[in-house]
């Protein structure tokens, strides 16, 4: 399974490459991602392959882990960034991935961990805890230069952006096969350009819930009594 | 003996039979309970254990779907999961699977394909038809799975590896086997049964019932479906049952038997069956002691009641019943002695009343007979004095009802207070006295019997009134004039009567008196039968008229010619018809064989007046004047033929009756003639009332008459007398000549007696009237 979603992010990253041209940095981008029931979407990641030759300046980033939660909750870096893991908590974690992008495991530890993890390949990173099994984050590693996480009100703002044709990939924890949606194309020049993305939800039936009924056997065997009893 | 057996085997019968009914309607109402409440018990411990097997199987079901929730939490495990690695992951598997003692551990990947299994023998169609049904469970809600994979039954939980986000899912199966079921029955106490049943392959049993049962239930299964009432026989035992599916789904199903044991609950009131049937054994031999003893105790003393009656039945009534008890046969008892006594008292009053006269107390007839019986036998000699009582009648008369009664009881006394010891007194009938003198003869019962009679003629004062009572004495003796009882008691009675007539009432039996007494008896007997027999004759004596030396009169004289005895005297037998009032119908059969004689003497020119005689009792009879007319009539004769003789006592007796028939009988023409005239105390002046026109000298005066005699005077006055009278004077008894004389001298009319002829039957008189008179009676002219 994790080979099937890893395929397409590689041919995102190759077409994201050839793309690539240098460009003006001019543009700005406001968006609101939505789903199809166009409701806001919060954590839903966009990233931009835009003209050649353009390259964004790299960033810090930072997974911490407060009130037994991952912060922030999804976290885009280029591909090869170093992200530091510290525990804001004054409890220990087991920060864990069995990710195909990246496996790692940082043993019960307080405070920042001494090494940082380097994310090298792109794909999409789950976290887990293995203290916290509610603890999830996720890192998108992509090698899109341009990115973004959307607020709580589904919003996006990007500044400084060279005008031109871009590529648009959308992304989001419920997405289906987690795999990021691509396909739309962006013209960034005019300023104050403001874009609606809209992204298709995995059905949440498909996910198995976190925990077994209290009595399900019970009421099966109860319904099962009642019926001989009839 | 019939009583006991019948009456003792009643009672115990009874008895047992009620006491058998108790047990027995104890028996099976505790039966019928216990069944009952084993019944509801086993159902109620159906119902909990029903309950406890379904939390049981909950509790598991949780724990093992906890388990596996914790297993696949294990970052290990995950780890090795999120390896890939195939074997890697079969060790795992295989690993936690042991951990938690599963059967089988299998490894799903998201798409439902099965990626890793612990057991080679499970196919990726199995595990696709496993997960498409877990899929369709889990829709349901359930999470915990009952499902037959190939032989055996197991119970499936699926758990989900999250690293950290879902990435395959294990699916661990925990076989349900007998170790499994016997745990379940542990703790619910019931028997399980889980039949697993899968299309095209047999089922799986599992069962906790023994092999045979279980068998037996295989089969029962097969054959058909369970009865509604959840009973159940298998081999010995009975079992209350209950049937759940569990499970079931497409091409499989898993149903639950859930069976309690009655025969187990059942045996736990085997101890009480036990002991109520030793109670019924006990109380059914202590009642059959019991009513043994009871009836035993009732059988004694009414036995002995029996017996002491039988005795009484005997007439033995002295033996006293002892029978000391308090309760209703002491009381029997009681009552049976009291009865004992009472008819012994009434016994004896029988035996007293039966052999004494209750008027004055003596001993009575029987008595008397007897005494005088044992005397005979013992040869005493002894003398019987039958007393009588004359004037009894005249006493009850003049003393008021009662009176009699008393004399009779105060005579009683002074006989009583005359007798010698071993003498006895009797009373034999209302006025009849019997005494018996031991060692008596007649000669000093003679004596004896006039000390009494001077003793009895002393006046008795009865109330006001003093009474002597004319006693008679009859006087016999044993052995000297009898040898019976009755023959010493009957002669006794007769010398008594001859007693009354004479002036000292004492009379000695003679010998022979006893033959006349009989020969009387027999003629009254006869007497009334004696005209129709033809028995009776008359004879006809000539009365010759002294002046005209002829004869045209005669008297007719009743004969009676016995069968037996011959001849029988008028002086015998009329005296006797008198006294029994036979007299008027010899009185009748006369006149008429007299009217019957002179028709026919008439007839042949023979011209003859008939004298008869009628006696006292036909002239009380009025209506003799009429019969005698009639007669006359139906005859053909002249009245002046007949004459009529009566006696002067006859008309004494009833003066006014009898005058009137005479004038009636003298108004039809019949002359009347005064018969035995002198013997009677009639006056002139009644004579002379009376309207005959004859007179008849009693012979006694004639048959001896001479000259000189007192008679002559008296026969030769009475014929101046008569004739002064207007009377013809008859003299009787003729039988002398210088009689005849005498009477022709003083001019007597007629004359009658043997000197001129005795009495004639009626062809001898004819015969006689034919001849010439004989010289002696000629000799008057």
């Amino acid at each position: 399974m994790t080979k099937h979603f890893l395929y397409p992010l590689r041919t995102l990253l190759f077409g994201c490459m050839c793309a690539a041209s240098p460009t003006l940095w001019a543009a700005n981008l406001q968006a609101e991602l939505v789903d199809t029931q166009g409701q806001p979407l919060a954590n839903a990641v966009v990233t931009l392959r835009g003209p050649l030759g353009a390259e964004a300046e790299r960033s810090n980033a930072l997974m911490d882990q407060q009130a037994k939660q991952f912060v922030p909750n999804v976290l885009v870096v280029r591909t090869g960034t170093l992200v530091p893991f510290p525990n804001s908590d004054n409890i220990r974690h087991h920060v864990y991935s069995f990710s195909p992008a990246k496996r790692f495991e940082l043993r019960l530890y307080q405070g920042t961990p001494s090494e940082p993890v380097l994310f090298d390949k792109p794909g999409v990173v789950v976290l887990g805890c293995n203290i916290h099994d509610w603890m999830i984050g996720y890192v998108y590693v992509t090698d899109d230069p341009w990115f973004a996480v959307s607020d709580e009100a589904g919003k996006i703002s990007l500044d400084q952006l060279p005008a031109g044709r871009y590529a648009v990939s959308l992304w989001h924890p419920q997405i289906p096969e987690m795999l990021p949606q691509t396909g739309a194309e962006l013209v960034l020049g005019e300023p104050g350009a403001q874009q609606r993305f809209t992204l298709a939800m995995q059905a949440p039936s498909n996910v198995a819930p976190a925990t077994a009924p209290p009595s399900a056997f019970a009421d099966a065997f109860r319904k099962a009594t009642r019926d001989s009893a009839q | 003996m019939t009583l006991r057996s019948s009456f003792q085997a009643r009672i115990a019968s009874v008895l047992i039979l009620l006491l058998a009914v108790v047990v027995g309607a104890l028996y099976f109402s505790v039966q019928t309970a216990t069944n009952a409440a084993v019944r509801s018990q086993a159902g109620e411990q159906l119902e909990i254990g029903t309950r406890v097997f379904e939390q049981l199987l909950d509790v598991r079901g949780r724990q093992l779907h906890d388990a596996v929730q914790v297993l696949a939490a294990d970052f290990g495990f995950k780890a090795a999961v999120a390896s890939g690695d195939t074997a890697t992951i079969g060790s795992a598997l295989a690993n936690h699977g042991a951990r938690i003692n599963a059967g089988v551990v299998m490894l799903l990947g998201l798409d439902d394909r099965l990626q890793v299994s612990t057991d080679s023998r499970i196919t990726e169609q199995t595990v696709a038809r496993l997960s498409a049904q877990v899929r369709q469970r889990q829709r349901e809600g359930v999470q915990v799975f009952l499902m037959p994979i190939a032989d055996k039954l197991y119970l499936l939980v699926e758990a989900t590896v999250s690293a950290p986000l879902p990435i395959a899912r294990v699916m661990m199966g925990f076989q349900v086997d007998q170790t499994f079921a016997h745990e379940l029955r542990e703790l619910t106490h019931l028997e399980l049964t889980l039949v697993a049943s899968q299309n095209n392959l047999p089922a799986i049993w599992v069962s906790t019932l023994p092999a045979p049962n279980q068998q037996q239930l295989q089969q029962d299964m097969s054959a058909g479906p369970p009865t509604r009432s959840g009973m159940l026989r298998l081999g010995e035992q009975s079992y209350l049952g209950r049937q759940l599916v569990l499970a079931s789904g497409e091409g499989f199903q898993v149903q639950a038997l859930l069976h309690k044991s009655l025969t187990q609950a059942q045996q736990a009131f085997a101890p009480l069956y036990e002991d109520i049937l030793l109670i019924a054994l006990a109380a059914l031999l202590a009642s059959l002691g019991g009513a043994l003893l009871l009836a035993r105790n009732v059988s004694q003393p009414v036995r002995l009641l029996a017996r002491v009656a039988e005795r009484v039945g005997q007439g033995d009534y002295q033996v006293p019943l002892e029978l000391k008890r308090s309760d209703e046969l002491g009381r029997l008892a009681t009552a049976f002695n009291a009865m004992q006594q009472g008819i012994a008292e009434r016994e004896r009053q029988l035996a007293h009343n039966a052999l004494h006269d209750p008027l004055t107390g003596l001993p009575n007839r029987t008595l008397a007979l007897e005494r005088l019986g044992s005397a005979i036998t013992a040869e005493r000699p002894m003398a019987v004095l039958y007393l009588g009582v004359g004037n009894l009648r005249a006493v009850n008369e003049n003393c008021g009802p009662g009176g009699g009664d008393l004399a009779l009881q105060q005579l009683s006394r002074r006989l009583q207070a005359t007798l010698r010891p071993g003498d006895s007194l009797a009373r034999l009938v209302a006025d009849e006295f019997l005494l018996l003198l031991e060692n008596t003869n007649s000669d000093s019962a003679v004596a004896t019997a006039d000390k009494l009679h001077q003793l009895l003629i002393k006046p008795l004062r009865i109330g006001t009134v003093d009474v002597a009572l004319d006693c008679r004495i009859g006087i016999v003796a044993y052995p000297a004039d009898g040898l019976t009882p009755d023959d010493l008691l009957r002669r006794a009675s007769i010398v008594m009567q001859d007693a009354a007539k004479l002036p000292g009432r004492v009379q000695v039996y003679q010998q022979g008196r006893d033959a006349a007494q009989q020969r009387q008896i027999s003629l009254i007997r006869d007497l009334p039968r004696a005209p129709a027999q033809g028995e009776l004759l008359l004879h006809y004596q000539p009365k010759l008229d002294i002046r005209g030396g002829t004869v045209r009169q005669a008297e007719a004289l009743l004969r009676w010619q016995h069968p037996q005895l011959g001849m029988v005297s008028p002086g015998e037998f009329i005296p006797l018809a008198e006294r029994t009032g036979s007299i008027q119908l010899l009185t009748s059969w006369v006149i008429e064989e007299v009217l019957r004689q002179l028709r026919e003497w008439n007839g042949r020119g023979l011209k003859v007046q008939v004298s008869l005689n009628i006696s006292t009792e036909d002239l009380l009879d009025s209506e003799l004047p009429a019969r005698v007319e009639h007669l006359l009539n139906q005859y053909q004769v002249p009245a002046a033929q007949l004459i009529f003789e009566i006696t002067e006592s006859g008309v004494m007796l009833n003066p006014q009756v009898a005058l009137q028939v005479l004038h009636s009988l003298r108004d039809c023409g019949i002359s009347l003639s005064v018969d035995d005239f002198g013997t009677g105390y009639s006056s002139l002046a009644q004579l002379k009332r009376m309207p005959v026109q004859e007179l008849k000298i009693d012979q006694s005066f004639i048959r001896d008459l001479d000259d000189a005699s007192e008679d002559a005077v008296i026969v030769r006055s009475t014929i101046e007398m008569s004739h002064s009278l207007g009377l013809k004077v008859v003299a009787e008894g003729v039988e002398y000549e210088r009689s005849l004389r005498l009477l022709e001298r003083w001019q007597c009319d007629t004359a009658q007696g043997y000197l001129i002829s005795r009495p004639l039957a009626a062809k001898a008189f004819e015969a006689w009237l034919a001849q010439p008179l004989t010289s002696a009676v000629s000799l008057v002219h």
